[in-house]
């Protein structure tokens, strides 16, 4: 026998409940609100912020770091960083433009390559954090600068020229949306099903909080952190590749420079808290839409390049302080 | 009774680290040893000791070449071309490693000046802070070549004028503005103003542009030396300014993003109503103005030219010549320049 309950909740019309579920999530989210905000301020000033050539400007800016912010906020989330995402960058689309470029393999192939250099560097990172219990900020930043010097050493010269083929990866559009926009939309929906209804995902949180408890519980507390090191790793090599085939060139020195520290700040601005333990992938998404558009919208009112850095800082920090003050979302 | 497995780690752990250890010992031993022949670093400072380099008339061995830039494209072709320089008279050249890190300069050149690098040629970050070690470098007995500019206290210079590779530009794109566009349409820069380098280059380009094309509209002034953020910030002036004519960058690569940017709104490659320009003369871009694309001109440095000096000036002061600076020529390289485009490509192959 089955027994029927009703909440006050029930009792509320469709619109009331859309509107109640709209707040609650505002309130789990604040940056939401402060992205809105910004969003109808730019729009306000500018009259061009919500054209669709403008938007689809910063989705296609902000895919690639929507690609690697999903897996890297799943790995901060597991109680563990990785800093090193930058020089994989360079070093993913370094092998994918030599590869379509130089040596004329498909696409396919240049990508496959990327990716197994990401795969390799993720690897390294987690058999030295995870399985010999090395501290992830010094490995990855150590990987930072070795895979930058690596990359300069192979590559000490400009690529370009990777062929049409190799330009579909970051110039084709698929139902009218730009592919690095797809692919970006797939990881997210991936990394949100997995932290929501997956096991491992539910490990992610339980080894973020508290390690030995998890390990106590019977979680393998080295499996998923591992996985998530060489998966940030081939993300990060995937994101060089769409770079890579958007701009068709590609240098070894400054490609993906400071890319590590962009894609931390908009996972911690998405309210992945540093010290593991809680976080959402959609927190992440207005984390990197909020970076996107703040850049954009400064660049539409022509701020003095000086005045950008101080508003961007400003702005970063407001974002932070409500990422702060909202709740802790472990689930 | 369970045991947390970081504390079971430990042994192995310290064993890793202890091969490890051995490892890297063993490893830099075994690169000493093999870099030891090739530059001769150890005779080559006893023959220095010996020459006492400040005399102006022994022969140099060594020359010690400060080349911030190290993630530049640029910095990767001028030691190779300068080491092949520097062989033909039989010296060797040594390099640092800044990361286009003013401080870590500061240190690389310190370092020097206490080993007595006989000829150390620097390119600083910020010249007035590396006045006091170009100072030092002379007390020391040491020549001192300065790079890209001029000290107080140096031996000689190589000289390039950024703000002249500007203003090229700028006049170029100006001209063509007035013969194409009759003067009108819409321009952005996209500028550096972080070092003087770019300062001085950001300057010669606008000024020359805004004089001879007053009529064009400046739309925008943005910070952007690298071909990311050239795409970003482009896609974003392109949203506002659809109709956007004239992108010209502090460098060849913000412009390649910026070029890149205009492609993808939809602009044909060879479009008659827009111009592209930067300043470098990198590999990508001189391919696009070999094909006849609307990126049409860079203000271009020959590499081997700025090798041939990085040698050819140390040396001069070591044999007391009169006037022993050098000044590098920067030309503009446009469509239909293809001689000087390839032989410039196989400087940088």
């Amino acid at each position: 026998m089955t027994t029927a309950t009703t909440t006050p909740a029930d009792h509320l019309s469709p619109g009331l409940r859309a509107a109640g579920s709209g707040l609650n999530t505002m309130r789990r989210h604040p940056l939401l609100l402060v992205l809105a905000l910004m969003v109808l301020v730019f729009q306000l000033t500018t009259g061009s912020f919500l054209d669709a050539g403008n938007l689809r400007g910063i989705a296609t800016d902000a895919a690639t770091l929507a690609i690697v912010a999903v897996p890297l906020a799943l790995l901060v989330v597991s109680g563990y960083l990785d800093l090193s995402v930058g020089s994989t960058l360079a070093l993913g689309g370094l092998v994918a433009g030599w590869l379509a470029g130089q040596q004329h393999q498909s696409p396919v192939v240049a990508v496959l390559g990327a990716l197994a250099a990401g795969a390799a560097v993720g690897a390294v990172n987690g058999i030295l954090c995870c399985h010999l219990g090395l501290s992830a900020f010094i490995v990855t930043l150590a990987m930072l600068a070795a895979v930058r010097g690596l990359a300069q050493q192979l590559f000490p010269l400009p690529l370009s020229s990777f062929g049409s083929g190799f330009a579909w990866l970051g110039g084709a559009r698929i139902a009218g949306i730009d592919a690095p926009v797809v692919i970006a939309a797939l990881v997210l929906v991936a990394g949100a099903l997995f932290l929501a209804f997956t096991p491992a995902g539910r490990h992610v949180f339980a080894i973020g909080v508290n390690r030995e408890a998890a390990y106590l519980s019977g979680i393998n507390i080295r499996r998923a952190p591992f996985a998530l090191f060489v998966v940030t790793g081939v993300a990060a090599a995937l994101a060089g590749a769409i770079k890579a085939s958007v701009l068709d060139s590609v240098v070894a020195g400054t490609s993906g420079a400071g890319f590590e520290l962009t894609v931390l700040t908009a996972v911690l601005l998405g309210g992945v808290a540093l010290t593991g333990g809680s976080g959402s992938v959609f927190g992440v998404l207005l984390g990197v839409l909020f970076l996107g558009c703040l850049q954009n919208g400064l660049t539409l009112l022509n701020v003095p390049t000086f005045w950008q850095q101080m508003a961007q800082g400003v702005a970063l920090v407001a974002g932070a302080a409500l990422a702060s003050f909202g709740p802790r979302l472990t689930r | 009774m369970t045991r947390f497995p970081y504390s079971a780690l430990s042994a192995s752990r310290r064993q890793f680290l202890t091969w490890s250890g051995g490892a890297v010992a063993v490893g830099a031993l075994a690169t000493a040893g093999c870099s030891a022949p090739g530059d001769g670093a150890g005779s080559a400072k006893a023959a220095d000791a010996a020459a006492g380099s400040s005399s102006g008339s022994k022969p140099l061995t060594r020359i010690g070449l400060d080349y911030p830039f190290t993630q530049l494209p640029l910095y990767s072709t001028l030691v190779k071309l300068s080491t092949a320089a520097a062989k033909k008279h039989g010296v060797s050249l040594l390099t640092t490693s800044d990361a286009g890190n003013a401080d870590t300069q500061a240190t690389n050149l310190n370092t020097w000046v206490s080993q007595k690098v006989p000829a150390i040629v620097s390119f600083p970050m910020v010249f007035e802070a590396t006045e006091s070690i170009a100072k030092a470098a002379l007390d020391a007995g040491l020549i001192w070549v300065t790079y890209g500019g001029s000290l107080e206290h140096q031996s000689a210079d190589i000289q390039f004028s950024f703000l002249k590779g500007g203003t090229l530009l700028g006049e170029a794109a100006a001209k063509w503005a007035n013969e194409h566009l009759g003067g009108k349409g819409k321009v952005a820069f996209l500028t550096d103003s972080t070092i003087q380098l770019g300062r001085e280059r950001t300057k010669g380009m606008i000024d020359a542009f805004t004089e001879h094309a007053p009529g064009v509209d400046v739309v925008a002034r943005e910070q952007a030396i690298d071909p990311d953020t050239g795409l970003s910030k482009s896609r974003a002036v392109l949203a506002k300014h659809p109709d956007l004519n004239i992108i010209l960058g502090v460098t060849d690569a913000a412009a390649y993003g910026g070029f890149k940017a205009l492609q993808q709104a939809g602009r044909a490659k060879g479009d008659a109503k827009t111009f592209v320009g930067g300043q470098d003369g990198s590999a990508p871009s001189l391919l696009a103005i070999k094909q006849g694309t609307f990126y049409r001109a860079s203000a271009a440095l020959a590499p081997k030219d700025i090798a041939s000096a990085i040698v050819d000036v140390p040396l001069a002061v070591a044999a007391g010549k009169a006037n022993p600076g050098a000044e590098v020529p920067i030309t503009l390289v446009q469509h239909g320049d293809t001689v000087r485009i390839d032989a410039l490509l196989a400087q940088n192959a």
